[in-house]
């Protein structure tokens, strides 16, 4: 908070940050809306599917792509929108500082693991098809 | 809760009071405790929240499936028989559940953030639809999946 205070239409801009978190995880949640009525019409594609069926979803690589995309933006959210619930109800501020960093390794480690059992299943299933 | 007021002094004046949150705070007691009632649009962010943890563990599940999937086909397909069971059937259908209240509840917030949506009578519908809708479509997605015989009992 050390810069001199700016100004905007003659209105002071914030000189806290968190409007940028915010944008982020709007963001993140309009992406999130094509790719859920895709992931719904993939869940009906793959319903009651074998590995063969599924081996060749995998073999196109946009549903590859798509995947680790959705994956992503969706752990990218759910670590934002978690933080917030977080800041919400735990009123001291160290175990919430702390909290929201266990939020943060969570769901980095999910969303690598995400990437990384996706190429996989994909290099295992699709070989087979 | 009580829906007269009752005068300053009295013994069911609450004024001055103070009460403790579930989260430790405690502040004075709100003065309008006894003239809300609940209402759709509560209940639509409510159950957004509970939809995002519901999601989450959704998105686990969803990973552990790709993780099954990469051990090869072999895994996969005694997953497969599982995922067909009574009990995995209703697992999936909680999956489309949440999925469609994410995407309906999701979308409501969106509007709303931009703006849009505010007054009375529309924020109204957009709850009711974010709260409903998910039930609806996730029952016509399984009565379409047993239709064209993709799941069976």
């Amino acid at each position: 908070m050390s810069a001199a205070p700016k100004f905007k239409n003659n209105v002071k801009i914030s000189e806290r940050h968190g409007a940028g978190e915010w944008k982020l995880e709007k963001a993140l949640l309009l992406l999130l809306m094509p790719l859920s009525v895709w992931l719904a019409s993939t869940g009906f594609t793959l319903a009651g599917a074998d590995a063969a069926a599924v081996g060749a979803w995998f073999a196109n690589k946009l549903n590859v792509g798509l995947a680790i995309v959705t994956a992503l933006a969706f752990f990218g959210f759910a670590y934002l929108a978690w933080k917030v619930i977080i800041e919400d109800y735990v009123p001291a501020p160290s175990s919430r500082k702390s909290l929201s960093l266990v939020a943060l390794i969570v769901f980095v480690v999910l969303a690598a693991a995400s990437v990384f059992f996706i190429v996989r299943a994909a290099a295992a299933l699709a070989a087979g098809a | 809760m009580s829906n007269h007021q009752a005068a300053g002094g009295t013994p069911g004046d609450r004024t001055g009071r103070y009460v403790r949150h579930p989260n430790g705070h405690v502040t004075p007691m709100s003065p309008f405790t006894s003239i809300w009632r609940w209402h759709i649009t509560m209940v639509a962010s409510i159950l957004f929240r509970v939809t995002i943890g519901a999601a989450t563990v959704g998105a686990i599940l969803l990973l552990g499936w790709a993780a099954v999937a990469s051990n090869g086909a072999e895994a996969y397909n005694k997953l497969a028989a599982c995922l067909a069971s009574p009990l995995g059937l209703i697992v999936g259908f909680g999956l489309t559940l949440v999925l469609f209240s994410f995407l309906l509840n999701g979308a409501r917030h969106l509007i709303n953030d931009f703006g849009h949506g505010l007054t009375v009578k529309s924020a109204n519908l957009l709850s009711r639809i974010a709260v409903w809708g998910p039930l609806v479509l996730a029952v016509l997605f399984w009565v379409a999946l047993f239709a064209t015989e993709k799941v069976s009992l």
